[in-house]
């Protein structure tokens, strides 16, 4: 058996975990903060440009499924070996960045939520190790563990939304675009480090199964997590309405406005540990992509599990260590947005001529 | 093929149970066999009364002719064979020029079929498998009249030589399935086999550790309803236990009784036992980190019963729950290597003098007494893997405990991928959960009426999927 290998309704219902998994944490009060109650908006233009790049991507991989090509073959094959490690080693950067903010935000909703303080590395280590050995059982046991949940997962957001839906002020989302376009939109550009979720699917390239169609099933996905991103900012700010950038931890908030849940105790802390489990998810695909651009950048294929990259996954994750996590958003918006938006943005629309172009060249070798 | 008679003669010749007696038939026979392995009114009838009136014969092979009144008459073709079929109470008749013959003489020793008392049904057949494999066989092959129904026979262990059936039905098991078992089995190397769980062992393709990866089931309905799914039963002589691969986690919520009530009650009865599974690992570990943790999720009311009933206690939450499952399990295990009568009393004074003295004497809360009871019936709903969750009940418990809620979380996860990443014989362990498997569904955890399930479940791999034709 391929450990690596999914079926397109796993990778879809990974994308919606993945897609629901970061967003609920620090990015609505962010946005908050830059457009006020237009957040939504600037959400929703992000979700335009990602449901374009991902129709690219999934041309890609219609234009892939025979050859299973993997992202460094096809880009070795169609642009050149140079270009491919300055591609991944971008990669690895994204990937280890996201999952560092990620943590970081779980740490601190941890200390903030569940009034539980502890050090960095404690709190990282175990989560590593969940991940690594997600790595070392294969790409197929983290979908296979998200198919597992997600009925779950999507239950306690579905609870997290409906407790407090008599207290939502809907109201408060007028007027319409009052931060002007502009400023909407240049939002959703310089937060784009916390879209494109889709960007996991370049790393398990070559092990999708399509059975009928891969479009479908992904954009129904795509189109659910969207949905429901873009109904958690409206439903946070229509709650808190411009005090909600001082509010960091959006989804442990919401809760707040359950009068159900002071009388009968905190419920609502136990939807959100359920929901914490798409947050790990999202960390177990991010260190699985960090780790193969490991494997893809040394040239070697890891069979067994790799310490050595372990190691160095594990090293960037302590960052957070040295620089605090404001101070690494700072220098991500302000250094790595163009050479992201190269690899989030502009890779995607050009996969199926990059495929089609690799998979030209095996097909000529072959004959 | 010719079989020294000296060879084997020095090989057996002193053993307190070796006969041999010298026959005159025209030609000289030699007869030999194991006193306590056959049943001398059969080596009387089979053997020596059809030789004393055999007259005057020629050869080896008219002799052989002449045996009529025995069922099981062979030519074994070397002396392994021979002595495998010498060591399993037959008789065997050599000639001068060193021919040889053996003569099912067997005697049957064993206890009668009965139902197992590790799975009473209310509903339902109550045979039982035996540890004769003979006996387990016919057991099978009385409910599955069809010369679909295939057995090969192996030999395993290098001195117990025991005895190992596989079975499976012809054109839905699946050929490679059957091959890779075989070869399997073939290849164990070992001494001895004692009891089919020593097979199981070799069995296990991805060597697990904690969960079983190969069923086992002491009821031949069952084992022939598995078979029916596509699945192999292996029968080892002297265990009653019978092996059935490639095997799910879903078939330990499932219990013998189930295809014979109402799907309704069914689905009502493994909803429970799924539940509680989950309760019993989760719970003492739930109850711990919110006690120490995050007490603000438990309602008002009832943290106030908990922080009454757990204020004078010596130990925290933690070593109180920890040493609630320990004992509990203490318990559990000397319960069960007691005589019955004895496991009734000690069950008693574990349950009423432990446990409310213990609560008395302020050692532990009550809370945490009626939780951990509470988690240690509910692993006996999955009663095949009880220890193995009880472990992960103590692991998830001391990880909660010391965590807090990540600590359940990302132990919870670990177990999950853990078992998602199993997969024998192309059967993905968590089928039809994950991967999601829709169709088989219909006989998981819900059960929909048998005339329904018209389709042999997919995870299982199968050469025909309908059930019908």
């Amino acid at each position: 058996m391929d450990k690596n290998r999914v079926q397109v309704g796993q990778l879809a219902l990974l994308y919606l975990l993945l897609v629901m998994g970061g967003k609920f944490l620090t990015l609505p009060s962010l946005l908050a903060g830059d457009v006020g109650h237009d957040s939504w908006l600037s959400v929703a233009f992000s979700f335009v440009w990602d449901g374009v790049c991902l129709c690219f991507l999934l041309w890609a991989i219609k234009i892939n499924v025979d050859s299973r090509m993997d992202i460094s073959a096809i880009l070795d094959k169609s642009v050149s070996k140079p270009v491919t490690k300055v591609f991944l080693a971008i990669f690895f950067v994204i990937f280890v960045l996201r999952t560092n903010i990620l943590l970081s935000s779980c740490y601190k909703m941890f200390s903030v939520t569940f009034d539980v303080s502890t050090n960095w590395i404690v709190f990282v280590l175990p989560v590593a190790a969940l991940a690594f050995f997600a790595v070392a059982k294969g790409f197929n046991a983290i979908a296979r563990m998200g198919q597992l949940l997600f009925g779950l997962i999507l239950l306690a957001v579905a609870a997290l939304f409906v407790s407090p839906f008599l207290e939502m002020k809907f109201g408060t989302l007028l007027p319409i675009a009052e931060a002007g376009w502009g400023k909407i939109l240049l939002t959703s550009y310089t937060r784009s480090f916390w879209f494109s979720d889709y960007i996991f699917i370049y790393f398990v390239l070559d092990g999708i199964k399509v059975k009928k169609s891969v479009f479908a099933p992904m954009l129904i996905s795509f189109a659910v997590g969207a949905f429901l991103c873009i109904l958690l900012n409206a439903v946070f700010v229509a709650l808190f309405g411009y005090l909600a950038p001082d509010f960091d931890m959006a989804m442990s908030k919401i809760g707040v406005f359950s009068a159900a849940n002071t009388a009968n105790g905190r419920w609502d802390w136990l939807t959100l540990s359920v929901w914490l489990v798409s947050v790990f998810i999202k960390v177990m695909v991010f260190i699985f992509c960090a780790y193969k651009c490991i494997e893809k950048l040394v040239g070697a294929n890891f069979v067994k599990f790799n310490w050595i990259a372990a190691g160095i996954v594990l090293s960037a994750l302590s960052l957070p260590l040295f620089v605090s996590t404001e101070q690494l958003l700072d220098t991500v918006i302000k250094w790595g947005v163009i050479p992201f938006s190269l690899v989030q943005y502009l890779l995607p629309l050009l996969m199926p001529l990059l495929t089609t172009v690799a998979k030209r060249k095996t097909e000529a070798v072959y004959e | 093929m010719k079989i020294s008679f000296e060879k084997f003669h020095t090989l057996w010749n002193g053993q307190d149970d070796f006969r041999l007696r010298e026959l005159d038939c025209g030609i000289l026979l030699k007869a030999v066999c194991l006193d306590t392995m056959c049943d001398d009114a059969k080596v009387s009838a089979f053997v020596l009364q059809p030789l004393a009136y055999i007259g005057k014969a020629q050869s080896l092979s008219e002799v052989e002719k002449k045996l009529a009144a025995g069922t099981g008459v062979r030519k074994p073709p070397n002396l392994f064979a021979a002595t495998e079929d010498f060591t399993n109470g037959y008789t065997l008749i050599f000639d001068k020029s060193d021919n040889c013959i053996s003569v099912d003489t067997r005697t049957v020793v064993g206890r009668s079929v009965a139902e197992p008392p590790t799975s009473m049904v209310m509903r339902g057949p109550r045979e039982g498998f035996v540890e004769d494999v003979k006996v387990n066989i016919t057991l099978i092959r009385k409910r599955l009249k069809t010369p679909n129904l295939k057995i090969i026979n192996l030999a395993v262990g290098k001195y117990t030589n025991t005895a190992v059936s596989v079975c499976y039905i012809e054109g839905i098991a699946e050929q490679r399935i059957v091959d890779d078992i075989v070869q399997r089995l073939q290849s164990v190397k070992t001494d001895g086999v004692l009891d089919s769980s020593y097979l199981a062992r070799y069995l296990d393709v991805s060597k697990t550790f904690l969960f079983r990866r190969v069923g086992s089931t002491e009821k031949p309905d069952i084992a022939v309803g598995k078979m029916l799914e596509g699945r192999l039963a292996i029968i080892v002589d002297g265990s009653p236990m019978v092996l059935t691969v490639p095997y799910l986690f879903v078939e330990d919520m499932q219990s013998p009784g189930d295809y014979y009530e109402n799907s309704a009650m069914t689905t009502l009865s493994r909803s429970l036992r799924f539940v509680s599974v989950i309760v019993s690992v989760l719970l003492p570990a739930l109850y711990v980190c919110l006690q120490v943790y995050n007490y603000q999720i438990i309602p008002l009311r009832f943290l106030i019963t908990v922080l009454n009933a757990s204020e004078a206690i010596p130990f925290s939450p933690l070593t109180e729950m920890l040493l609630v499952l320990i004992v509990f399990d203490i318990l559990r295990e000397a319960n069960l290597r007691m005589p019955s009568a004895v496991g009734i009393s000690l069950s008693l004074v574990g349950a009423i003098v432990l446990g409310d003295a213990a609560v008395q004497a302020g050692l532990l809360g009550a809370p945490a007494v009626m939780i951990g009871a509470l988690s240690g019936i509910g692993l006996f709903t999955m009663p095949d893997n009880t220890l193995i969750l009880s472990l992960l009940r103590l692991v998830v418990t001391f990880i909660g405990g010391v965590m807090g809620l990540l600590g359940v979380i990302v132990s919870t996860m670990t177990i999950l991928v853990y078992l998602a990443s199993m997969q024998d014989y192309k059967t993905p362990f968590l089928a039809p959960f994950a991967p999601d498997i829709p169709e088989d569904r219909q006989d998981a955890v819900a059960q929909v009426p048998v005339p329904k399930m018209k389709k042999r479940p997919r995870s299982i791999p199968n050469e025909n999927r309908d059930r019908r034709g």
